[in-house]
Parts: structure tokens; sequence; C-alpha cells
């Protein structure tokens, strides 16, 4: 006899699906493929200073150089002579929804952008394809002079040595062979600075859409948290879906300052055909707090591993994280700590749960040197298995280079345990709803974490209909 | 040559996705084995029974495609280094009272690589003990062994390896098992001696309920340095595999160690647990520790956990109010961790020579 098997849904994505006609007239792009050329194009686009140039070509060098990763998930059907690095909306950064093009300003509403904005955040940054369409930020914040622009305002104004001395600095070109794809095309994101001991009270929030086919999208956002400052920024990103590869590889890149706290909540949210190569990491000083809150539910492969540094002494950072993979779908991620400050410490906690021939992997590393004296780390991964097509591995890795250190590590894979089914049944609750609960109880410690409206999003993504079915 | 690869290897960076073995190996076929006790029920061949047709060992030929963890290039150095096999066998049914014990004595200049067959048919049962072991404990040299176990229906085989070599040892333990149906394979490990060891496993329990259970411990001390890989493959429906490593690293000791339960489609009901707890008392100490699951299949439970660092402050509390010092207290905790795992080897002989290891190792 078949055991009853819980079902989980596929996540809708009619939303993020929905796009409008668009016309060839209303975008400028570069042509498909990787050249000198096309870097030297979009950087004449881009209005960029001579060093920049500079960089995007020893950026393309070393891209040319390095080989693509050989220890995760296929990326074969990533053909970079297919993609298009630049594709530019014909219309200029505008700082009021009124005067972006309808058609863009009607797919932001319909993903609920401005009304987050009216309702809940101190700015919003709104990246359509490769160009920002929308920047705002209110006025009380720019008061305590918080800086909040696009990252090409900053590279050619008054911010541009700042932009300088950090940009890439953290992820440098030759970290891996997307970086430095990156570092050759990069456009768009955001630019934030906080100064000492602000706290901006209210999130700050960059929506990244990428709307062509066949396009890439590598935006850069650097964030820099003064001492004592405190700074929550949220990134949102989607994209429809169309029949050939699309390619995600921005870098996002924290400084997180002397007993300042930043938290950066993402909600991954692309297309299943999309490649999603995308690098983030944060570096804290003295007494500094970084935590990370990532839901990945969309693309088609994805390699995402947030890292953070806890370079200064007494700094801490934490990691909460969900994934979700589902047909055709194949997601990497996890996290990655490096403490080399004394009395650091770090929590990492993930959970991920596979379903439809999903493929989930939970990978991390740890490494502790020698001179974190009196560190501490944890790591806790759990996965669940919604049927017997699926896959979910866990790969943790520890480096400890010091005997003053305490690191713990646990993971567990399974499914839904028919143990707890059983005990809720007893208490009067259907088989049907006590399988619903245990897989919400265990996206739970995630969705807490998130803003309100994002943990709502991330509810309303995984809709849950549990039905009996044979297993 | 490259050894210990990981099945599903990460950042590259991190450089714990195989090791390399840099050094030419030139054997000079000495330190040849000793079988010191054959118990009833036991039958010790070599290569040539194969040929003779005189007993049942010449139908043990099937064991030689079973895979090791250290991978195909220490399959061809083994191939070609050593001609000759040990063989180990039991008649179904037969279960030895005895274990049986085979030696290696590994003098200073000594380099030798030997490999061993054990077939443990239907319904039988047996103890090997293995060990490997130098009088001086500064000797140098080279010491190969890969080991092929095959456990039968029913059948059970507790494999003991004791490495005891001298400082100055290369030494690579390779081993490979299948258990059939409702076999039970037990490994119990200890490596103190030797200057580098890599030791590999593949355990594939491939029947209905075949069982796994492996203690480790491991001593490393002065600039020795440990790799190992386990990996350990559910094929079976209800297949179970149980793991636990510990041990302690102090002056600029390094260790690597890879666990991997690969639970594979269609080992429906199947559990694997595995766990490390390291105990690192010095500063210059590197370790690094990848607990894998591989779960292809939803009606299984795979765990691992891992604890590594310094002596708890609570244990640390506790023995410092009976009087000891923290350099006393981490070393009983040494010992005690050690003298768990030496305590499962039931043979007095064997005890012996490890207890006077670890007391050299101290002083």
């Amino acid at each position: 006899m078949g055991r009853e098997r819980s079902e989980v849904n596929d996540i809708d994505r009619s939303l993020y699906d929905f796009r409008y006609e668009e016309k060839e007239e209303d975008f400028y792009k570069v042509k498909e493929g990787l050249t000198e050329d096309i870097v030297r194009e979009i950087s004449v686009e881009k209005n960029d200073p001579e060093w920049m140039l500079e960089f995007r070509l020893k950026s393309l060098s070393v891209y040319n150089e390095l080989k693509v990763p050989d220890w995760g998930p296929d990326i074969s059907g990533l053909n970079m002579d297919d993609i298009v690095t630049y594709v530019k909306p014909r219309t200029k950064m505008k700082t009021a929804w009124e005067d972006v093009p309808d058609d863009i300003k009607n797919t932001f509403e319909r993903l609920g952008i401005p009304e987050a904005e009216r309702k809940s955040l101190a700015g919003v940054g709104a990246q359509y394809d490769s160009e920002l369409v929308y920047h705002n930020v209110k006025e009380e914040v720019l008061a305590q002079g918080v800086v909040y622009t696009d990252m090409e305002s900053a590279l050619t104004g008054e911010y541009e040595e700042m932009v300088k001395e950090h940009f890439m600095k953290l992820v440098p070109p030759t970290d891996h062979k997307f970086a430095a794809l990156h570092g050759a095309v990069w456009s768009g994101g955001s630019f934030v600075y906080v100064p000492p001991g602000v706290k901006v009270e209210i999130p700050l929030q960059s929506y990244f859409r990428l709307n062509a086919a066949g396009a890439g999208q590598f935006e850069h956002t650097l964030i820099i948290v003064s001492e004592g400052a405190d700074l929550h920024f949220i990134e949102g990103c989607s994209a429809p879906k169309y029949n050939v590869a699309n390619l995600h590889a921005g870098c996002v890149e924290l400084f997180v300052g002397k007993n300042a706290k930043l938290r950066y909540s993402t909600i991954e949210n692309w297309s299943k055909n999309m490649y999603n190569l995308n690098t983030k990491r944060a570096i804290c000083e003295e007494g500094a707090t970084m935590e990370w809150v990532s839901g990945s539910f969309g693309s088609h492969v994805s390699y995402l591993y947030p890292m953070t540094v806890l370079k200064g002494n007494d700094s801490h950072c934490e990691f909460t994280g969900i994934t979700f993979a589902g047909e055709g779908q194949n997601l990497d991620t996890g996290a990655k700590v490096v403490q080399t400050g004394r009395r650091t410490s770090s929590y990492i906690n993930t959970k991920s749960i596979s379903k439809s021939g999903g493929i989930s992997t939970f990978r991390s590393a740890v490494t502790i040197g020698s001179k974190a004296e009196d560190s501490k780390a944890a790591v806790s991964c759990a996965s669940l298995m919604l049927d017997d097509i699926s896959r979910s591995d866990t790969i943790p890795a520890m480096d400890i280079r010091t005997n003053e250190a305490d690191v713990g590590h646990e993971a567990k894979i399974g499914r839904i345990s028919d143990d707890a089914v059983f005990y809720l049944m007893s208490r009067g609750i259907s088989e049907e709803d006590a399988r619903a609960m245990i897989v919400s109880g265990f996206a739970d410690n995630v969705s807490k974490e998130l803003p309100l409206e994002y943990a709502v999003e991330m509810n309303n993504l995984i809709q849950l209909e549990m039905k009996g079915a044979i297993g | 040559m490259r050894v210990n690869r990981l099945h599903s290897p990460t950042w590259n960076a991190l450089k714990i996705n195989e090791a390399v073995i840099e050094e030419r190996i030139v054997l000079n076929d000495s330190g040849k084995a000793t079988v010191e006790k054959i118990p009833a029920g036991v039958m010790i061949g070599n290569e040539s029974c194969r040929e003779c047709g005189g007993c049942e060992l010449k139908d043990q030929v099937d064991i030689k495609s079973i895979t090791c963890g250290m991978g195909n290039e220490a399959d061809v150095f083994f191939a070609d280094a050593s001609k000759d096999v040990l063989m180990i066998h039991t008649r179904p049914g037969r279960k030895a009272a005895e274990p049986v014990n085979v030696r290696y004595l590994m003098e200073n200049g000594d380099s030798n690589a030997d490999r061993v067959e054990i077939l443990a048919e239907e319904g039988s049962s047996l103890t090997v003990i293995m060990d490997y072991s130098s009088s001086r404990l500064d000797a140098s040299g080279f010491f190969g062994i890969q080991t092929r176990i095959r456990v039968g229906a029913g059948a059970s085989v507790h494999l003991v390896k004791v490495n005891l070599l001298g400082s100055g040892f290369l030494s690579m333990d390779d081993i490979g098992v299948t258990v059939e149906d409702n076999g039970f394979f037990d490994i119990t490990q200890m490596c103190l001696g030797g200057g580098r060891n890599l030791i590999g496993m593949a355990a594939d329990l491939k029947g209905y309920k075949a069982q796994f259970n492996g203690d480790m411990a491991y001593l490393c001390i002065g600039s020795q340095d440990l790799d190992m890989n386990y990996h350990i493959s559910h094929h079976g429906r209800k297949t179970g595999s149980e793991l636990q490593v510990k041990g302690a690293l102090r002056d600029a000791a390094k260790k690597n160690f890879r666990g991997t339960i690969d639970l594979v489609k269609g080992a429906k009901g199947a559990h694997g647990n595995e766990l490390e707890d390291v105990l690192l008392l010095s500063e210059g100490v590197v370790n690094k520790t990848l607990p894998v699951i591989l779960c292809d299949e939803d009606d299984v439970e795979g765990t691992h956990g891992a604890s590594i660092g310094r002596l708890s402050s609570d244990m640390l509390y506790y023995m410092q109010t009976r009087g000891f010092s923290k350099g006393e207290a981490e070393l009983l905790a040494t010992k005690a961790k050690l003298n768990s795992v030496r305590n499962l080897i039931k043979d007095d002989n064997t005890h012996g020579r490890i207890q006077y290891f670890i007391e050299e190792a101290f002083k």
C-alpha cells in the first residue's frame, strides 16, 4: 500500500513572469558576447573615469585567464557569447515614480515596490536591466547625512575617491571567474554611506529587475557603515522567464565599521532560466555586527555564498538562510566566514527544501585563523526532502588554526518526521494540516527574521497546499 | 600521486578536496606480514592459492573489484607495488573465537606495500587485528597497505588497525569493504605513530540491513600530518552506519578529515550518522574537517556533528576543582579519548603496545 505523501506546490511565479511587450527602440544594448570593444563601449556609455576603464580591462584579462569552477553545479548551458552584458532603458534615473515610463513603472507597481516605499522604507533604488530607473530617499534620512545613491552618480560625483578606495577591494577580480566578469562589465547598483553614529531607523531597499531576454545583470552594491552606525538594507530581485539563459553576476561589498551594525536581507526570486553567480562579502571591524538574512527561491543554477570576514576583535556575524529548490533548479547556496580577530563569533543557520527533482546543496566554510583566540563558531543546517526524485547535499568545511576556539557543527537531512505528524494528529489535527504546519515551522526561523512584507512574500512563495497522494 | 579525492569537492582554495603524495616511493620489499595467530575456522593463503585449487581460497576472486577509499591512483600503485595478496577467509557459518593477528614490524629504512583480502562468508564471524609498528620511535620509511573486505550475508567482521610506526614513516592505509544482507562490518582504528599518514576507506552497504560501525582515534603531535577520507555508501534498504572519529592535535600537527555519508537512491529506510570530536592542544595546529552528507532518497536520515576546539570550560573547571592544572586536565582528556577506542580492541598484547606508545608520546 502506498504511503500518504504531502504535496507542496511549486512557487507561484505568475507575478514575476509578468512583463510588458517591449520595443527594440526603447532600449540601447551592446552586442552579445564579451570582447574588449564591448567593455570599452560600456565604459564610454557610463562615462567612467579613466581608472575605471583600466580596471575593467584588467578584469577582462583576468576573466580570460581563469577557469570555470570545477566543484559546483554544471553551468555548461551558460554561453557568454550569447549574453548581452549591457541593456539600458532609454530613460534617465528619476526621483518620482510618475516620471518613470509607464511600462517600467507598472512592472514595479505589480511587484509592490512603490507601495512598500510609501509604507515602510527610508529609500528605494529600482534597477531595470543594467541601469537604475528610480532612486529616492526620505528627507529625514538625508538630513542625517546618509548617502544613498546609484553607483554611477557616486563614481562620477563627490564620492569618487570613496568608491575608488573600496570598489572590488573585498571581492577582487582575481577571486573567481565571475568576479572578474563583474569587474569588466558591471553596471548599476547602489552606493550607501552611513556616517558615524547614525542609526537609520527604517530600511533602505534596492530592487533589481532583469527584463531583457538573454541579458546579464551585473549591479554593484557598495555599503559603508561607519563607526557606531546602524543600517538595515534590503535587496530584492526577480525576472520573467525566457527560453534562453540569463545571467546574474552581481557583487555586494559591505564595510562594517567599529561597533557598527548592518543587516542585509535578500529575497532572491530570479526566473528558472537564470544563472545566478552572485558574490557577496562583508568585512567587520572591532565590535561590529553583520547579519545576513537570505531567501533563495528562483534561478536555474545558483552559486551563492555570502562571506563575512571578522577582522576586528569582538566582531560577530549571523547568517540565516532558506533555499527552496523545485523542478529544474540546482541551487548551491550557503555561507563563508573567516575569523581573524580575537573573541569573534559566528553562527550559520540554514534550512533547505527540495522537491520535484530540485537539487539543493548547502555549502559552507568556517575558517578560524591562528590569532583568533577565544573565538566561537557554530553551523547548523537542516534539509527537508519532499519526494524521492529530488536531491539534497550538505558540504560544510571547517579550517581551524588555533587551540583557543570552540567550533560546533550539526546537520540533518531527512523527510517529514512520521512521529511529529503522529503527535499532531493525536491532538486532533488532520494529517494534511499537520504536514503543512511542520513545513511552515521548518521555514519559520527565516521568515521571522525578515521584514513583515518580505515574510509575507516568502510565505506566498512557499504556498503550501497539502493533499493526500500516493507516494 | 593524488589520493583521497572527495566525491563532491568544494572550494579548491580550502585545499581539502584531495591529498597529494609528492615523494617518490622506492620499495625495498622489507617488513613483511607476520600472522601470529590462526584461529580455528580461518584459512590463510596468498595469491598462489587462486591457481592451486586445493581449497576454497581459489574462489576469492570477486574481492578485487571492491572500490577502496584512496582512489584510482592508489589502486594502480598497490597493484604495481604488491604482486602478492594475503588472503584471510572464513567458511560459511564458522565463527572464529580468537582474532587473527597480522603484524608488520617496520624498521628504520624499511619500505613495503602489501595487499590483504578478507572474505567472511555467509553467517561467519571474524576479528582481524592488523598492527604496524616500529621498534624505534624515530624510525623512518614507507608502509602501504590496501585491505579489501567482503562481508557476506549475515556475517560479521571486526577489523582492527593500529598504527604505531616510527615518527619518520610515510604510511598509506587504503580500505574497501562491501557488506551483504544483514552483514555487519565494524572497524576500530588507532593512528598514533608515523610522520605522514593517509587513510582512505570506502564502505558499500549493498545488502538489506547491512550495518557499518567505525571508531577512529588519533593523536597527532610534533609535525605529524594525518589525512583521512571515509566514504560510506548506502545502497541497500534499511542500512545503517555510525562513524565516530576522535582525537587530539598538539604542537605543529595537521589533520584533514573527510567523512561522507552517501544515501543513494533506493536506500529506503537507511540512516547514517557521523561525529567528530577534536581536541586542539597547541597554537600551531591545523585542523580541517569536512563532514558531507549526500542524499538522493527521501526516506532516509543522515546526520553529522562536529565539535572542535579546546577542553570545554565546564570540564576544565571540574578538573581544576579537583586539583589538576590545565595541562594535566588536557592530558587526561586526551588519554580518555584514545582509551575509549583502545578499549574496543579485545587483545591484551595490542593494548599493551598502544599504552606504551601513548605514554612515550606524552613524556
